[in-house]
């Protein structure tokens, strides 16, 4: 659905190219996420893929077409939810839907979405009275009100409760699911792992990795087979290689001995971030 | 709808719900106070100070209030990936303010009929202060550029008086010699002066054609080398995507 080609950006006042030379695919119906440090490149890239920035060098094609001969038309097919709270503070959140709804040709309606997200009973209200949970929900529907082809989601589920983080989650595969495309990023590795058919890393403005969480899951993580038990009440630990899965010595260790745990050495998105990208991630 | 009229729209809901339009009324019913009080000659001199003021000051602190309120509530953000366009956006801005303009020429125009009996040349006055409001929210959104808050606007605001305002002040008090004050009607603010007031007493010709021109003139030039080239980068700095 997009298709990037050799990007390469950089700022009018700076001499580096913050994006030098970024290639990837996003592919129709996929949730693709960006992963990277802050001031990776992460941000921009978003910025040039909604058109918030020209100028810049390489190829993209949206639909087979150049991004750049699109005109604000492109904005009927895609849905964008910011990280930060973004409403009319004095406004009710529903005269701020309202007030976004009137400048799209298809739209959807609003109840059932603000019923899902729980703002339904405080639509009412302000939005410079909502708490910042309730601010990004807000951002969340404002960003599916025109019934997008494309979703580019920063951080959705930030400053959300677990509870709502998870409808919100269940939305956007739900959308994935009707054949919608989303673009995400978020440090929440967790949900990444959840919602992501595929993953690109980038840091110092060059894509780092690129792949399924599985595969590079797989790819990162170690083949090896971790077992503890309890022996004379003492617990102890054997680490094998996975080719020693079908030896005999194996199965014995699991048939006579009281096991604890059981675990695969295969790594966490989290762990091939810091090992990617070279940054911790923030909490 | 199209996507002008729900911006324009927008502007007026935000501005009444925000409270920038009742502190217009507030300010247009003190004028309409100090208007009851006067006699129809210092009426002719003072209702064109009123409306210079509201379509120069106001105009700037109405779209610097706008403006200011969007970078700090970020809208400005969701309203650049909607399918409107920054023409759209620029033009709602312009159609907002001028129309606000000429609701305080229409309601002082009525209090001064109905209080005074006093009329003056309405087609001279309404043209006149539609240009200047263009004029002036294309500076005011000029000056919200460079401003990081409200109040580095009203320094800036006070810069752009001092420099404008003051050579025709000094013009008026003689201060300056007259060979070189003909020259102040290529400062906005006294260009703008003299096209209102015309609509009050009789002005040169010539003057009010000049005026006219040069303020149209000036508002293409702000619009398409000033406000809209720098309006991207504007839009930039407040984009935290």
């Amino acid at each position: 659905m997009i298709i990037v080609k050799n990007l390469r950006y950089k700022y009018p006042k700076n001499k580096d190219y913050v994006i030098d030379g970024v290639s990837f695919e996003i592919r129709e119906g996929e949730i693709f996420g960006f992963l990277g440090p802050s001031g990776a490149g992460k941000s921009t890239t978003q910025k040039i893929l909604i058109k918030l920035l020209t100028g810049f060098e390489g190829e993209i094609t949206y639909q087979g077409r150049s991004l750049s001969s699109y005109t604000n038309e492109f904005y009927q097919d895609i849905g964008v939810s910011f990280e930060m709270p973004i409403s009319f503070s004095k406004l009710t959140a529903l005269e701020n839907l309202r007030f976004f709804q009137r400048l799209y040709r298809k739209t959807v309606d609003l109840e059932p979405l603000l019923r899902r997200v729980g703002l339904w009973e405080d639509r009412n209200k302000k939005a410079g009275e909502y708490s910042k949970g309730m601010k990004i929900r807000l951002n969340f529907v404002r960003a599916l009100l025109n019934d997008p082809k494309f979703l580019f989601l920063d951080e959705p589920t930030n400053g959300v409760d677990p509870a709502n983080a998870r409808i919100m989650k269940d939305m956007i595969l739900e959308f994935k699911r009707r054949g919608g495309t989303v673009f995400l990023t978020s440090h929440i590795m967790g949900d990444v792992d959840e919602l992501c058919d595929r993953v690109a890393f980038i840091a110092g403005g060059k894509l780092r990795e690129e792949g399924s969480p599985r595969d590079l899951k797989l790819k990162y993580g170690k083949r090896t087979i971790r077992v503890e038990y309890r022996e004379n009440d003492e617990l102890h630990t054997k680490i094998l290689p996975m080719e020693e899965i079908k030896n005999p010595d194996f199965f014995k260790l699991l048939q006579e001995k009281e096991i604890e745990t059981l675990h695969s050495g295969e790594t966490t998105l989290a762990e091939i971030f810091i090992k990617v990208t070279g940054v911790r991630l923030r909490d | 709808m199209t996507n002008l009229t729900t911006l324009i729209r927008g502007e007026f809901s935000r501005l009444n719900k925000y409270g920038l339009f009742k502190a217009n009324l507030v300010i247009l019913l003190v004028w309409i106070f100090l208007v009851w009080f006067m006699e129809s000659e210092a009426l002719l001199r003072f209702i064109p100070l009123i409306f210079l003021m509201d379509s120069v000051m106001m105009t700037i602190l109405l779209v610097g209030a706008t403006l200011f309120y969007e970078k700090k509530e970020h809208t400005i953000n969701s309203l650049m990936v909607t399918p409107v366009t920054e023409n759209e956006y620029l033009m709602s801005k312009i159609i907002t303010n001028v129309l606000n303009s000429l609701l305080t020429v229409f309601i002082i125009s009525l209090a001064v009929y109905l209080l005074k009996g006093v009329t003056y040349k309405y087609w001279l006055v309404i043209p006149a202060v539609t240009l200047v409001s263009v004029v002036h929210t294309l500076i005011g959104i000029r000056l919200s550029y460079s401003a990081k808050d409200f109040t580095s606007l009203l320094i800036n605001y006070m810069a752009y008086v001092f420099i404008f305002f003051l050579p025709s002040l000094f013009a008026q008090l003689n201060l300056v010699d007259q060979a070189v004050a003909r020259f102040f009607i290529l400062l906005p603010p006294e260009a703008s002066g003299l096209l209102i007031t015309s609509g009050f007493t009789v002005t040169e010709p010539w003057k009010i054609v000049f005026s006219s021109l040069y303020l149209a003139l000036l508002s293409i030039l702000l619009f398409r080398f000033v406000v809209k080239p720098q309006f991207i980068a504007y839009v930039m700095k407040e984009t935290g995507v």
